[in-house]
């Protein structure tokens, strides 16, 4: 290993060293601890909604199918993601996700606590990132009340990178102002499954 | 406008208030809003058993630094991510250096990343002729006007709408009433087309996650998550003291760092990043160099008494609710850091005498305390640097040389109250420069009326 790792190492080592070492204080308990979270579907729409994204909710999966395939009918070109079902994809006029208006992957998860979404890399990021509208498919059944549970789930397979999107892209570096929009998509939809 | 020193704090911060009083206006109110956010989202929450446990993780965490450091290296080369490894910016520039001979890099896009202003990331690579394009909004308006950020997290935010419809007409044609809207539409193209040009991606980096070797961004915008996905290299810049021990941890600091800065829940957009693209991912970088920066942290850490200055999250807080700060925002103090915790970080990181006067930038008011997240104990530490300046020999003759009379003084408890009724004889009045520790205090206000009756005879007769 390199000179200059050594002798970090060896500063570090030597400043800790006499300190009194402390311990981990364990666990954080979030503002809405799991067990106060009766429901978590719920508690995600609120949270999702307050930030600027928007909750389809829909009963089946058949349904959600026929949601989409209206709502991409307004659309030109739409990107997909690598892990949506084939049997749910309805017939679009595909695009790649640098030029398509609309991109639809799948979460792999959502956090209550947060109102994030959890977006896997092998579901491509540049789907999730480049169209202006993002529609992302959500099961019911993944839907954890605190981001600690999520992050546990997501790390016993992890991709090379989670992305976690709680609403839409904003910033108020112009004024102070808030501007939806700046580099990812300015329209997120959830849409939820179950 | 060109980067000042510490040392013209003094001036410059003048200069600031009578040259461009509209900058107070646009910092204070743009801090206001801030801290009116962040106060009402701590509202929502227990916000001081968070700090407590925000502090009592991150203590941990830097009296395990090397246990910690060595495991987070250890599974970064795990997950098939380069870690480099570096001394100070000479060391991480050269780090850069290779990376971009070696990988042919042209084009550099850059997510927000105050290491990076400290290392001096732009001007390096400008220098060899590599085109960098700043791509957080903020960080992108003051690259087109050549200044630095004046705030951790808003770095434009001493600028108003006029300004950015002033430059964006300049350089892209807009109109003169364009909305924020229609001018961040047009941010938006020009660096879409960077972005998908770029060989390179920079960042930062606000947690580095040493059980799985995890790298954690923060951001609103969607620039992280692009910088870092897009171009086929990712370097990372990573201060030593970035580490957390478990991805569970990520839960606290994320939330709290969000409801410190802004007072979100949490950032929009959180990049966790363990290494580069993996087997069946269509995109993603082919390479990750993690580059982990001392530049004078260790320093810090082997201070018995300023070490806690490394529990940082950089939300800036304590910027948002300082008084000082507010009036000038963040030019004036000449270092990447500013406000009252680039007060305690710059003796450390500069050196005490190439930090000064920014110790004593400050009234002492105490509400930076009250507000950091990991509980810092900021007035204390200003006191700690003020100590050693004076030690030091840093400051002016004449404070010296009261100083250490009224600290033999204090000592004895009659010279103390003897020293305290020969001051009622002083000439206050006369010129007000009869005591030379308040020379420069007096010299645009009015000195006090000192009490006819002393505090400590009061104190005994009992204050009515």
């Amino acid at each position: 290993m390199s000179a200059a790792r050594d002798r970090i190492f060896g500063r570090v080592r030597a400043a800790v060293h006499g300190r009194k070492r402390t311990d981990h204080p364990g666990d954080f308990l979030g503002w809405r601890p799991a067990s106060s979270v009766t429901d978590a579907v719920a508690g995600f729409t609120e949270m999702f909604t307050a930030a600027g994204g928007e909750v389809v909710r829909l009963a089946s999966m058949g349904l959600a199918s026929t949601w989409l395939r209206d709502f991409a009918a307004g659309f030109t070109g739409v990107a997909l993601g690598a892990s949506l079902p084939d049997d749910f994809v309805p017939d679009f006029s595909l695009a790649q996700p640098e030029s398509a208006e609309l991109g639809v992957s799948t979460a792999v998860g959502a956090v209550a606590e947060t109102g994030s979404l959890v977006l896997d890399a092998r579901d491509g990021r540049r789907v999730q990132l480049l169209p202006p509208t993002h529609v992302v498919l959500l099961r019911k059944e993944v839907v954890y009340p605190t981001l600690a549970e999520a992050l546990e789930v997501v790390s016993r397979d992890p991709p090379s990178a989670v992305g976690l999107h709680s609403g839409p892209s904003k910033s108020a570096d112009i004024g102070q102002i808030l501007v939806k929009g700046v580099h990812g998509p300015g329209r997120v939809i959830a849409l939820l499954v179950g | 406008m060109t980067r000042a020193r510490p040392a013209d704090y003094p001036q410059a911060a003048a200069a600031t208030l009578r040259d461009t009083p509209e900058v107070r206006d646009a910092v204070t109110a743009a801090t206001r809003t801030f801290d009116t956010h962040r106060r009402e989202s701590w509202a929502q929450i227990d916000a001081e058993r968070w700090r407590d446990w925000c502090r009592d993780v991150k203590d941990h965490v830097l009296t395990h630094l090397d246990d910690l450091l060595e495991q987070a290296e250890v599974r970064l080369v795990a997950n098939g991510a380069t870690v480099h490894w570096a001394e100070g910016a000479y060391d991480a520039l050269a780090t850069l250096g290779r990376i971009v001979d070696a990988e042919g890099v042209r084009r550099v896009v850059k997510a927000k990343s105050m290491l990076t202003e400290e290392l001096g990331v732009n001007t390096f690579l400008e220098g060899r002729g590599v085109h960098v394009r700043e791509t957080d909004l903020g960080e992108y308006i003051i690259q087109l006007l050549g200044e630095p950020p004046s705030h951790i997290v808003g770095p434009a935010i001493h600028r108003s709408v006029d300004d950015c419809r002033r430059l964006f007409h300049r350089h892209f044609g807009t109109p003169l009433d364009a909305t924020p809207e229609a001018l961040a539409a047009t941010a938006r193209q020009a660096l879409r087309e960077e972005f998908l040009a770029a060989d390179l991606g920079i960042s930062g980096c606000n947690f580095l996650v040493a059980e799985t070797g995890t790298l954690a961004l923060i951001e609103n915008e969607g620039n992280i998550r692009l910088s870092t996905s897009a171009p086929r290299v990712h370097v990372a810049f990573v201060g030593i003291e970035k580490i957390l021990p478990r991805m569970v941890d990520l839960s606290g600091f994320l939330q709290i760092t969000a409801r410190g800065a802004t007072g979100q829940p949490i950032g929009t957009y959180v990049s966790l990043i363990r290494g580069p693209r993996g087997e069946g991912e269509s995109d993603g970088p082919e390479q990750v160099h993690v580059v982990l920066v001392d530049n004078g942290r260790t320093t810090l850490l082997a201070d018995d008494v300023a070490w806690e200055t490394l529990r940082c999250v950089r939300c800036g807080a304590c910027l948002n609710i300082c008084p000082v700060y507010r009036q000038t925002g963040g030019h004036p103090y000449g270092f990447t850091y500013s406000g009252p915790i680039g007060a305690i970080l710059a003796p450390a990181l500069l050196g005490l005498e190439e930090a000064m006067p920014l110790p004593f930038a400050s009234s002492l008011c105490g509400a930076c305390a009250d507000v950091c997240p990991v509980r810092i104990p900021i007035p204390d530490l200003l006191l700690h640097w003020r100590a050693r300046a004076v030690e030091a020999g840093l400051t002016p003759l004449g404070e010296r040389v009261a100083m250490r009379a009224y600290a033999a003084a204090a000592e004895r408890p009659g010279g103390f109250s003897g020293a305290g009724s020969l001051l009622r004889y002083v000439p206050w009045k006369r010129g007000g420069r009869a005591l030379p520790v308040l020379g420069g205090w007096s010299a645009e206000r009015d000195p006090p009326e000192i009490s006819a009756r002393p505090f400590h005879k009061l104190w005994r007769e009992g204050i009515e």
